[in-house]
C-alpha cells in the first residue's frame, strides 16, 4: 500500500498535470525527498539539456517523514540541472511548506516546460491549479507571500517563491519560503523563473496518517530529549547557527578578504553575541524561532537597529551571513551583514554565493584585475561597505557590465573577466564555499572537493572532526550500522581514515534529505544526535514501512551513486578544476597566516589529498576516475538506470 | 518502550559535559575553566587567551580570541615554521 | 467543588511558532498528523514575527456552555475543564461562533466540534513544548511568573536609580 502522498507531473507548457501513487518498492530503493528527486532527475532530463530550457525539470519534494509525528520534518528539498553549475542542481530548506505540501496530498512535483506568461502553482488537497501571477510577478519574496495569501483569501497558505533575482534569472537565485528559509545553493530560484514560474503555494487539510500513534509520539518526545539535552543544542538555540563562528574565528577557519586571510579580526561587532543582543533589543528576550515541529528554534527575530532599512523585520542571520557579508568582504559591522541579509532575501538570492562574488571582485579590484570602468566606477575594494551593499543590487537587477556578469555565476564571469581572475575564485565544480577555510583540516577540505553539488558544506562534512572526540567514541559513531575498522583518528590535522568519515557523513546527510529532517537532529554538529538506528524507528512508527538502519543506508548510498551518474552525464571528471572534484590552488600554495598556533603556516598537501580522493572513491565504489565500478551498480541494483519507472 | 534497549546516540550522552569548555586551539584542547561570570580565560597549556560568554549563569562559551595576545602568538608560532622548513 | 485548578497558562512571548504543539495534539486525540484537528494552534503574523497560541480557557461563565442549545457542553470539575458530551451535541457550531477565543473548531471530515480537554490532565502540547510557552500551572499561581519578573525589573531600576542618586 502506498502512502497517500502522491507524485504530480506538471507541464508548464500545456498545462497537462498527472498524479501517480508513489510505490512502495520505489521507497524502499529512494526512501523520497532527495534521493528519490536525484532519481527523477536522472530519469526524466536528456543528458545534456540546457538549464534554462524548458525541458529542464524543475523537482520539489517533501521527505518521507514530512508532516508525521517525528522531530522536525520540514525540509523541502528542490532539485533540477544547475544553472549556475551545469551539474546537480540540489537545494535543501526549512519552513512550514514541506508539511503543508504533504497534508495538501503531494511528496514530489515534477516541473517541466515553460509557462507563455508568469504563472504560480496552487496546490490545495490532491487538486492543482497553474494561476495567473501577474498581480505578484516583480515583487519581493515576502510579498510575494502575502499577496498569494490575499488573492487566495487563506492566511495558511504557505508559498514556495522567487524574489526578482529569479525573475532576471540571476545563476545563483534562490527559492524561499517565509521570511528567510531558503533554498539557497546552485541557482533553483533561476530555474524557476526561466520556467515563468513565480511561486507553489500549498495548503493541505487531509489527515496523513499515523501507523502506531502512540510509540510515535512517546518516540519523538525521547528523540526530542536526546537532542535538547545535548550542550550543542542549547548554545545553537540561543543564539543560532552563528554560535559556530566562536570556534572557527577563533583558530583561524574562517576565511577573510576573500581567502587572503583565514581569521576574521577585531570583528566583535559581527560576533554571535552582538547579533543576539540586536534581537533582543528589537524583538525582546524570547526572540528565536523554529520550523515545523522544532525544538532546536535556531533562527532569531528582530529589526534592522540602524541603516538604510532601519526598522524592517528579518530573521537569522545565518552563520553563513556573517561570512559572507562581514568576514570575506571584511566588512566588519552588523549594521552591514544585517543590511546585506535583509536584501537577498527579499530579493531571492543566496546569501553565500552573493557575498563569495563579490569578495572575489573586490580581491580582483584591489589586484588590478578588474577596472573602474568595469566597475562603472565602483570602489570595489574590501571593507567598503557601501560598495558591497551597492553591488548586491546591481547583481539582483543585472545593472552594469559588473552586476550583469557577476550575475551569470563564477566560471562564466571569470572567463568574460578574464586574465588570471579564476585563480582566486574559491569554488568547486563552479560553486563558490563557504566562508569556511579547511586549510587545516584535510577532512573538510576532502568534504567540499567531492560534495555532488559543488563546493559545500552541507553534503559531506564530518564537523565533528574537529571536536577531537576520543577514538572510541569516533569508532562508535563511524562503524554503524556498516562495520568498519580502518583507521580513525581523533587528530584533524591527518589525511587517515578522514575519507571514510566523509564517506559516512555523506550518507548520513543523504538519508535526512530523504526522510525530510533537519541536519541539526543528526551527526552534524552534535556528535551524539540520532542516527540511522533511531531513524529505522521512527520510520516504522509513522508510516509502518520497514527499514533496517542498513535498508536505510543502501538507499543513502543508492541516492550518491545517482547524483553521480548525473554529473558524469553532465561531464564530471575528476580533476577538471571547473567540473571536476578538484580543489582550487591556493589550498595547495597559500598557507594559513592567522589563528592558533597549530593552524598557523598550514595548507593541503596535494599528495596526501589526492591519495584521500582515492580512498574515498574505493568507499564508495568508483574506480580510479571516479565512474561508478559495473559492479557498485550491480550490487546497488542501477545498473538499469534510467529506468523510467516512476 | 521505556524498556527499548537505548541506541549508540544515547549511549554516548554519558559522554557529554557541561558547564566546561576547551581551548580552541585545535592541537591544544586544553581545558578551561572560567570562573563564574568571568569575561576572559587564558589557556593554561598554549597560553591562548579568549573572552568568554556566558549562556546561562553555569554554562560558558568562547566568543572569541583576545586579538592582541593571539595575534602575537600565532606570528611567533609561524616565524618559527618558517625557520623550521 | 472544583477539584482541579491546574489550567493551560499560554505566555505566547516564548513561541517560537514550531507548531508541535498542533501536531502532537492531533496525534494524541485523532491518531493521525493534520494540524486542522488540533484543539491548540498557533496564530502567527509572520511579516511581523508574531506568534500567538490559542486554545480554549476552560472559561468559568463559558460563552459556550450558556450558548449550547442542546446543553451539550458543561464544566468539568474533577478534570478542571469545560467538555462536550458527543451524544447530546447536535453540531449546530453555536459554540464555535461564540467562543470569543476561536478556540472551539469543527472538523468537517468528521462533522463535529472539537475542543481543548486537556488530555485528561497530561496535556501534550505541554510536555512536548520545551520553551513554556505553553505550561500547565495552578489556577492560583498564574500571575506568579510575570509579577515575579516584574518585581526583578522594579528592583533593578530602583538600584540603578539609587545609584544615579549617589554619583
Amino acid at each position: 500500500m502506498a502512502l497517500n502522498r502522491k507524485i504530480a507531473y506538471i507541464d508548464l507548457t500545456t498545462g497537462d498535470i498527472q498524479v501517480k501513487p508513489i510505490p512502495i518498492e520505489i521507497r524502499k530503493r529512494f526512501i523520497g525527498g532527495r534521493g528519490l528527486d536525484a532519481y527523477l532527475l536522472y530519469n526524466h532530463t536528456e543528458k545534456g539539456v540546457d538549464p534554462l530550457s524548458p525541458d529542464n525539470v524543475l523537482l520539489i519534494s517533501a521527505g518521507l517523514l514530512a508532516a508525521t509525528c517525528a522531530s522536525a520534518t520540514t525540509r523541502t528539498h528542490v532539485m533540477a540541472k544547475s544553472p549556475l553549475t551545469g551539474l546537480l542542481g540540489s537545494t535543501n530548506m526549512g519552513g512550514f511548506f514541506a508539511p503543508e505540501l504533504a497534508w495538501a496530498g503531494f511528496h514530489h512535483l515534477v516541473i517541466r516546460g515553460k509557462a507563455e506568461k508568469p504563472c504560480y502553482l496552487f496546490i490545495h488537497d490532491g487538486e492543482i491549479e497553474i494561476r495567473d501571477a501577474k498581480n505578484i510577478w516583480g515583487r519581493s519574496t515576502t510579498e510575494t507571500q502575502w499577496a498569494i495569501r490575499e488573492e487566495l483569501n487563506d492566511p495558511e497558505v504557505k508559498s514556495l517563491v522567487i524574489g526578482p533575482a529569479g525573475e532576471t534569472l540571476v545563476r545563483f537565485a534562490n527559492v524561499m519560503t517565509g521570511i528567510k528559509d531558503s533554498g539557497g545553493r546552485t541557482g533553483m530560484g533561476c530555474i524557476m523563473g526561466s520556467k515563468n514560474l513565480k511561486a507553489v503555494a500549498a495548503r493541505g487539510t487531509t489527515d496523513i496518517s499515523i501507523a502506531y500513534p502512540e510509540e510515535a509520539l512517546e518516540f519523538n518526545k525521547r528523540f526530542i530529549d536526546q537532542i535538547a539535552s545535548s550542550k550543542v543544542n542549547q548554545t545553537q538555540g540561543t543564539l543560532g547557527t552563528p554560535f559556530i563562528w566562536g570556534a572557527t574565528n577563533s583558530w583561524g577557519g574562517v576565511r577573510a578578504r576573500n581567502f587572503q586571510y583565514n581569521q576574521c579580526e577585531y570583528a566583535d561587532d559581527i560576533e554571535p553575541e552582538r547579533i543576539d543582543e540586536i534581537a533582543t533589543e528589537t524583538m525582546g528576550p524570547h526572540h528565536m524561532a523554529g520550523c515545523f515541529g522544532c525544538q532546536v528554534h535556531c533562527r532569531a527575530r528582530y529589526k534592522l537597529p540602524s541603516g538604510p532599512y532601519a526598522g524592517k523585520y528579518d530573521e537569522g542571520p545565518e552563520y553563513t551571513a556573517l561570512g559572507a557579508f562581514g568576514a570575506m568582504p571584511d566588512c566588519r559591522n552588523a549594521e552591514t551583514v544585517l543590511t546585506c541579509n535583509y536584501l537577498v532575501n527579499q530579493y531571492g538570492m543566496d546569501v553565500l554565493e552573493t557575498g563569495a562574488m563579490i569578495s572575489w571582485a573586490m580581491e580582483l579590484f584591489e589586484l588590478g584585475i578588474l577596472t573602474s570602468e568595469q566597475t562603472d566606477g565602483l570602489e570595489l575594494r574590501f571593507g567598503n561597505d557601501e560598495a558591497l551593499i551597492e553591488m548586491i543590487s546591481r547583481i539582483c537587477s543585472r545593472k552594469g557590465w559588473l552586476g550583469d556578469t557577476l550575475a551569470d555565476g563564477g566560471i562564466p564571469a571569470s572567463e568574460k573577466i578574464g586574465k588570471n581572475s579564476f585563480d582566486y575564485l574559491v569554488q568547486v565544480k563552479g560553486m563558490n564555499n563557504l566562508h569556511s577555510d579547511e586549510r587545516g583540516t584535510p577532512a573538510l577540505a576532502l568534504n567540499v572537493a567531492t560534495a555532488s553539488r559543488g563546493s559545500d558544506h552541507l553534503r559531506s562534512r564530518p564537523a565533528i572532526d574537529l571536536y577531537h572526540l576520543p577514538e572510541q567514541v569516533l569508532r562508535k559513531i563511524y562503524s554503524n550500522p556498516v562495520p568498519y575498522d580502518g583507521p580513525l583518528s581523533s587528530d584533524h590535522t591527518v589525511y587517515e581514515g578522514k575519507p571514510w568519515q566523509v564517506f559516512w557523513q555523506e550518507n548520513c546527510y543523504m538519508a535526512v534529505d530523504c526522510l525530510g529532517i533537519c541536519k541539526y537532529h543528526t551527526v552534524f554538529l552534535g556528535p551524539t544526535h540520532p542516527n540511522f538506528e533511531d531513524w529505522a524507528k521512527v520510520i516504522h512508527y509513522n508510516t509502518g514501512l520497514e527499514f533496517t538502519p542498513k535498508d536505510i543506508w543502501d538507499a543513502a548510498v543508492r541516492g550518491n551513486t545517482i547524483e553521480r551518474l548525473f554529473n558524469l552525464r553532465e561531464g564530471l571528471t575528476r580533476n577538471d578544476l571547473q567540473k571536476g572534484d578538484m580543489l582550487n590552488h591556493r589550498y595547495f600554495d597559500e598557507p594559513c597566516l592567522r589563528g592558533a598556533p597549530d593552524v598557523v603556516g598550514r595548507k593541503i598537501d596535494k599528495d596526501k589529498f589526492i591519495q584521500m580522493i582515492d580512498e574515498l572513491y574505493e568507499h564508495k565504489g568508483l574506480d580510479k576516475d571516479g565512474v561508478p565500478k559495473p559492479e557498485t551498480l550491480k550490487k546497488q541494483g542501477l545498473e538499469g538506470e534510467p529506468s523510467h519507472r516512476l | 518502550m521505556a524498556n527499548e534497549e537505548i541506541s549508540t546516540a544515547e549511549a554516548l550522552r554519558k559522554t557529554r559535559t557541561y558547564g566546561k569548555i576547551r581551548c580552541h586551539n585545535p592541537s591544544c584542547m586544553g581545558r578551561l575553566t572560567p570562573e563564574a561570570g568571568q569575561a576572559h580565560v587564558k589557556c593554561p597549556e598554549c597560553g591562548m587567551e579568549f573572552r568568554v560568554h556566558w549562556i546561562r549563569p553555569d554554562f560558558p562559551r568562547i566568543r572569541g580570541p583576545v586579538w592582541e595576545v593571539n595575534r602575537k602568538i600565532a606570528e611567533e608560532a609561524l616565524k618559527k615554521k618558517e625557520k623550521d622548513q | 467543588m472544583q477539584k482541579n485548578n491546574k489550567i493551560l497558562k499560554i505566555d505566547y512571548e516564548k513561541c517560537t511558532g514550531c507548531r508541535l504543539c498542533e501536531l502532537v495534539c492531533a496525534v494524541k486525540h485523532d491518531r493521525v498528523s493534520n494540524p486542522i484537528r488540533s484543539r491548540i494552534r498557533v496564530i502567527k503574523w509572520e511579516s511581523e514575527g508574531i506568534y500567538v497560541p490559542v486554545s480554549c480557557q476552560q472559561c468559568e461563565d463559558a460563552p459556550c456552555v450558556l450558548g449550547c442549545p442542546a446543553k451539550a457542553l458543561s464544566r468539568n470539575d474533577d478534570l478542571g475543564r469545560v467538555e462536550i458530551d458527543y451524544n447530546k451535541c447536535i453540531g449546530c457550531r453555536t459554540c464555535v461562533s461564540v467562543c470569543p477565543f476561536g478556540a472551539m473548531h469543527f472538523v468537517d471530515a468528521d462533522r463535529k466540534v472539537i475542543k481543548c480537554d486537556l488530555c485528561d490532565g497530561d496535556p501534550q502540547c505541554v510536555r512536548f513544548c520545551d520553551v513554556e510557552a505553553v505550561s500547565f500551572v495552578e489556577t492560583k499561581d498564574l500571575g506568579l511568573e510575570k509579577g515575579r519578573e516584574a518585581a526583578r525589573r522594579l528592583q533593578a531600576a530602583g538600584k540603578k536609580a539609587g545609584t544615579l542618586l549617589e554619583a
